[in-house]
């Protein structure tokens, strides 16, 4: 009899332990989840941002272009058709996610002497207050910001992972060139640009997909 | 912070000694130029310089012009005084550090013994709060300025302002811009808005005590971007959906920049409360919208704004530009609203449009049946009544009123009417109303009740309690003016949905209907918000006033210039400085005023009053009787009644007391030929004389020498009236000697008394003259002399100087001799004599009677007989004379004057 009353007594205390144990592994689970949907926000955030500024860039850069035939007279399209050297790639290298985002990164910082070039020259053949001016200002302004938003997005998706700064030096500018040489190299600088940008759109895509997703997959393999 | 004060004093202290070298001052202050704060302590320190001539103890302080109290000093040493002193006002005060005038130097440089510092006072600036931004758009951009705005809190002094500095920080790249202001908004520009981009915004606020910052913003750029409100918008009608309006907008920005959620309002034309549509609805990237369930035909207006998507972020832009449009026109979905108003010769029938008559409506199809007629003709036939509304009138909200049919009012007869409305779409429904036989069969509402609230009149009423109700008309009545509405038969309490004026008279009447069928109606009168009158009622009085009564009458206040329910009049009435007032009930429009002063202006007015106020009439004026009426009259007829009586009563005392009064006014004269006397004069006829002897004209004055042989009689003769006027005055004896008719009275009075005085005063008597009549009692005369003579005398006790100068009292005499010899004319000593006198001859008697006193007075002989004695010696010298006359001489008719 008593030996059956011990054994009801331990089976009791096994079902309680059972109970507190589970509550607590559900608790701990449900954190972990809030943790990772966080971190997943996080990383859907600042991943929009840069999807939606960059989505804006290449906006303003294709007004840009039009502006930038209208404001150069006649035979407008005939400078776009040229082409000039040492302009930056356009296209995204890497495999791998880092590897197209630093590629963005380092295409971005690229990009941005080439529009202090573009505004140089054109400030002597526009008026101060011609709206081109002013768009190329913008474009390159928000082009700095996308680098920034790139730069912020990669560190934080590889926090261990240095952000690489451009290889190979100082960005190659063209030599002094004529008024023709001007508006040509302008025009391709910008349509280069619009083309990148048009990549990093996919990219960044391609990203939000694999990543973001991943890393809600990894975090709840994880926990 | 002990040591750091302590290095702070010592530089202020070393740089001070260069200054004050150079100054060559002894008392130096730190720390100079001070800036303090408000609400605490300052402690500054004086030092004594290059001198020992005075110590510390010979130092003190003034602030401005005020020496401070002792008790405020710290001694550090001897050449050193600290003071402490709370700072307070605000206003800047200078402290300075004097020294006593201890001994000639000080006295002689005195300037170099004080020092001062000027006290400038401020307070710690405190955290700006609610700090917001917005970046508004500019064109296709939007603009590269945040404009931040924020509550200044805590007090400043002009010495130390506090500035306040916008600061916008991009966080990622650091890059920081900002501006400073006095004020409490500012604008910071940069080169482009970074969208998408974190922003840190805070304010600072400085001043020379200090510096805080505000609660920092740190959001997304297009958290503070307020765009422009969508551009283009556009309404679209379409002929399909007379229920629904499309509405077409553009964005006014690029998605790019800001994706955008929309919200749309509308209303009717003319009403000024929206209708949003909810934001679910709207809350995608959308740039249309489809409304619905409005109402056909009704003119809407629509406007639009935007704001970023996101929730919480960003501002609502403005309202879109109205967009108006008009749906399209549907039939009508209601029925008319039919009713009646029954006039003296008939029923008119008048209806509203629809309430829903979604169109213009543009005839109304009405059909009466009575049953008489039904029974006669089988059938009745739609009348067609064309209407011509405008735009206006089908899109106000006051539906018209049209006056479809009038009908002679048949007793004991139901109608029934129909009356559809028709628009260019199609037709209403039919509505319908009973006109029963006896509406008395319907049982009223009960317990009606009207009142205003609220400028709104509200209706609470029972329902009838025999049969069940459809429902009710409401109808109010002003002026001519009807309008009407209906409510459900459920409906205990509602409000007049009409426009309603203040100060205007409602007549409001509930009509139960049964199943179309109109019942008898409840009515009450009600005011929406009453007023005082306009003005007061105009008085007047009712006839004539009276001597202390007026009947003011007045008429009722038209009902426009009421503005109210009269709650009683008042009535003023003045006749000077005090004014009476009486007031009266609002049904009363008359009033007698009483206890009015007679022959008195009285100025009259009535107030009429309402709860909100009173006003005056017109003034009336009139003025009382000074005698009432028939008071004249009565006065007149009371004193012609009293006449009347008097005289009659004197007439039946002269008519009873005939032979009195005639014993006593004409006393009986013996006929002389009756007499015995004449018995001895046989030689006298005894036969009358003819009334011509009798006449007497024949009258003469005689010479007093002429007639001295007669005298005598005529002193016997003034001797009887003397006698008998013992109880006449003087005046009626004066000099005549009672030969009037008048003085016949005296002559019947005997008094045997009177003998003493009547021997003084014949003793008296002076006889002027005598009067001989020619034929005077020629049958007395004894003798027979062919010519008969009647004498005369008069008499008088004064002489006949004095007399004359008392004409007035002869000529008195004199009159009513010639009275009574009016009366009695000199021909009455012969009563039976019916023969005239002539009367020429007589008055001319009467006019020689004025200067002869003594009439003819023919006294009666048997009274004066008995009485004729000779007085004195005069008398008794006469007497042998006297037979010759036949005049009996007349004793006592005079007192000696």
């Amino acid at each position: 009899m008593n030996g059956h009353v011990k054994s009801m007594s331990f089976q009791q205390f096994m079902e309680s332990a059972t109970t507190l144990l589970s509550l607590l592994l559900i608790m701990a689970v449900d954190s972990t989840k809030t943790v990772a949907a966080s971190r997943n926000q996080q990383c859907g955030n600042a991943l929009l941002q840069t999807l939606k500024l960059t989505r804006l860039v290449r906006k303003e850069s294709t007004d840009l272009i039009k502006t930038y035939k209208l404001y150069q007279g006649e035979m407008s399209d005939l400078f776009c058709e040229g082409s000039v050297n040492n302009i930056p790639d356009p296209s995204i290298s890497g495999l791998d996610p880092s590897e197209k985002i630093v590629s963005i990164y380092t295409n971005l910082q690229m990009f941005i002497p080439h529009f202090k070039r573009v505004y140089e020259q054109q400030t002597d053949l526009q008026l101060p207050t011609s709206p081109l001016l002013t768009e190329l200002t913008n474009v390159s302004l928000r082009s700095r910001n996308l680098a920034l938003l790139i730069k912020t997005f990669y560190q934080s998706l590889f926090p261990n992972l240095p952000v690489p700064e451009p290889a190979g030096g100082p960005t190659t500018l063209p030599l002094p060139q004529n008024v023709f040489q001007q508006k040509v190299y302008g025009c391709v600088v910008l349509k280069t640009y619009k083309k990148f940008l048009l990549d990093v759109s996919k990219v960044l895509n391609n990203i939000k997909g694999t990543v973001c997703r991943r890393r809600i997959q990894m975090n709840a393999l994880f926990f | 912070m002990v040591s750091s004060r302590v290095l702070q004093l010592l530089a202020c202290l070393a740089s001070l000694l260069s200054a004050g070298a150079e100054d060559d001052s002894h008392l130096v202050i730190a720390p100079q130029s001070p800036v303090l704060e408000i609400g605490t302590n300052f402690t500054a320190t004086c030092m004594i310089i290059n001198t020992a001539e005075i110590t510390a103890d010979d130092l003190y302080w003034n602030l401005s012009k005020t020496t401070v109290s002792k008790e405020q000093y710290i001694k550090i040493n001897k050449t050193a005084l600290n003071v402490t002193i709370p700072i307070t006002s605000e206003k800047p005060e200078w402290l300075f550090c004097l020294c006593k005038r201890v001994s000639p130097k000080v006295v002689l440089n005195n300037g170099r013994f004080i020092h001062g510092i000027l006290l400038v006072k401020g307070y710690h600036p405190e955290k700006p709060e609610n700090l917001s931004c917005v970046a508004v758009q500019n064109g296709t951009y939007i603009s590269p300025s945040i404009r931040c705005e924020w509550e200044v809190v805590g007090r400043q002094t002009t010495e130390v302002p506090t500035t306040y500095t916008l600061i916008v920080r991009q966080v990622l790249s650091g890059e920081t811009h900002y501006t400073s202001t006095p004020a409490k908004t500012a604008q910071v520009p940069l080169n482009v808005f970074p969208s998408f981009m974190l922003l840190d915004i805070w304010v600072e606020a400085h001043n020379k005590l200090g510096t805080i910052e505000s609660e920092h913003l740190k959001k997304d750029a297009n958290y503070f971007v307020k765009t422009n409100p969508p551009s283009d918008v556009t309404v679209i009608s379409e002929k399909s959906f007379p229920t629904s309006l499309l509405i077409n907008w553009a964005h006014p920005i690029a998605s790019e920049y800001l994706r955008l959620m929309y919200q749309i309002r509308f209303c009717r034309l003319g009403s000024h409360i929206w209708n949003y549509v909810p934001l679910e609805d709207t809350s995608e990237y959308i740039q249309s919208f489809r409304l619905q369930n409005l109402r056909p035909d009704t003119v809407y207006v629509t406007q639009v704004r935007c704001k970023n998507s996101l929730k919480n972020h960003g501002f609502w832009s403005n309202w879109s530009n109205n967009a108006t449009e008009r749906t399209q026109e549907d039939r009508p979905r209601s029925k008319p609203d039919l009713w009646k108003i029954v006039t003296e010769d008939g029923i008119k029938f008048i209806c509203k449009d629809p309430e829903l008559s979604n169109g213009r409506i543009t005839r109304f199809d009405i059909m009466i049946q009575n049953p008489k007629d039904k029974i006669k003709n089988g059938s009745s036939e739609w009348e067609r009544i064309m209407v011509n509304r405008s735009e206006a009138d089908s899109s106000s909200s006051h539906r018209k009123i049209t006056l479809l049919k009038k009908i002679p009012l048949a007793d004991k007869t139901s109608v029934k009417v129909y009356v559809t409305a028709i628009n260019s779409v199609g037709k209403s429904d039919e509505a319908l109303l009973v006109i029963p036989a006896n509406a008395n069969e319907f049982a009223p509402v009960e317990e009606l009740m009207v009142w205003p609230h609220e400028g709104q009149l509200l209706l609470e009423w029972k329902p009838p309690t025999s049969t069940a109700v459809s429902e009710y008309v409401v109808e109010w009545v002003s002026g001519g003016q009807i309008d009407w509405q209906r409510e459900r038969g459920s409906t205990r309490r509602t409000v007049i949905k009409g426009n309603l004026e203040r100060f205007v008279c409602y007549n409001v009447s509930v009509y139960p209907i049964y199943s179309g069928r109109i019942g008898n109606p409840a009515h009450a009168e009600v005011f929406l918000e009453e007023g005082a009158p306009v003005r007061g009622p105009t008085v007047k009085l009712n006839g004539n006033p009276g001597r202390n009564e007026a009947k003011l009458t007045w008429e009722e206040i038209p009902q426009h210039s009421r503005r109210g329910f009269i709650t009683n009049y008042t009535i003023f009435y003045t006749s000077g400085a005090e004014i009476h007032a009486i007031t009266v009930p609002a049904n009363t429009t008359s009033y007698t005023l009483t206890s009015l002063s007679a022959n008195t202006k009285y100025d009259t007015w009535i107030k009429a009053s309402t709860i909100r106020g009173s006003a005056n009439g017109f003034n009336h004026s009139f003025t009382t009787l000074k005698y009432a009426p028939g008071e004249i009259e009565g006065i007149v007829v009371g004193v012609s009644l009293g006449f009347l009586f008097v005289v009659l009563m004197t007439m039946l005392i002269c008519f009873y007391k005939k032979d009195l009064i005639k014993k006593n006014f004409w006393p009986q004269i013996p006929n002389p030929g009756e007499s015995t006397i004449g018995n001895w004069s046989p030689d006298y006829p005894l036969k009358a004389e003819t009334p011509k002897e009798n006449c007497l004209s024949g009258i003469s004055v005689l010479d007093m020498d002429i007639c001295d042989g007669k005298c005598v009689i005529e002193e016997d003769k003034a001797s009887l009236p003397l006698k008998k006027d013992k109880y006449l005055s003087e005046e009626h004896s004066s000099g005549i000697g009672g030969s009037s008719c008048m003085s016949s009275p005296r002559q019947s009075v005997s008094d045997s008394d009177e003998g003493g005085d009547m021997a003084d005063t014949t003793s008296s008597t002076i006889q002027y003259s005598s009067v001989v009549a020619s034929s005077g009692y020629k049958g007395q005369t004894p003798n027979s002399h062919p010519q008969q003579s009647i004498f005369s005398r008069s008499e008088s006790t004064q002489p006949l100087l004095d007399s004359e100068e008392n004409a007035d009292m002869v000529v008195q005499d004199g009159s009513r001799q010639f009275q009574h010899f009016s009366r009695q004319p000199c021909c009455t000593h012969n009563a039976g004599n019916k023969d005239t006198t002539n009367c020429d001859d007589f008055s001319q008697l009467a006019v020689e009677q004025q200067e002869i006193p003594q009439s003819l007075d023919f006294c009666p002989l048997e009274e004066d007989n008995e009485q004729i004695t000779p007085t004195d010696e005069l008398s008794a010298d006469w007497l042998p004379t006297v037979p010759v006359s036949s005049y009996m001489p007349q004793l006592g008719g005079y007192r000696p004057q």
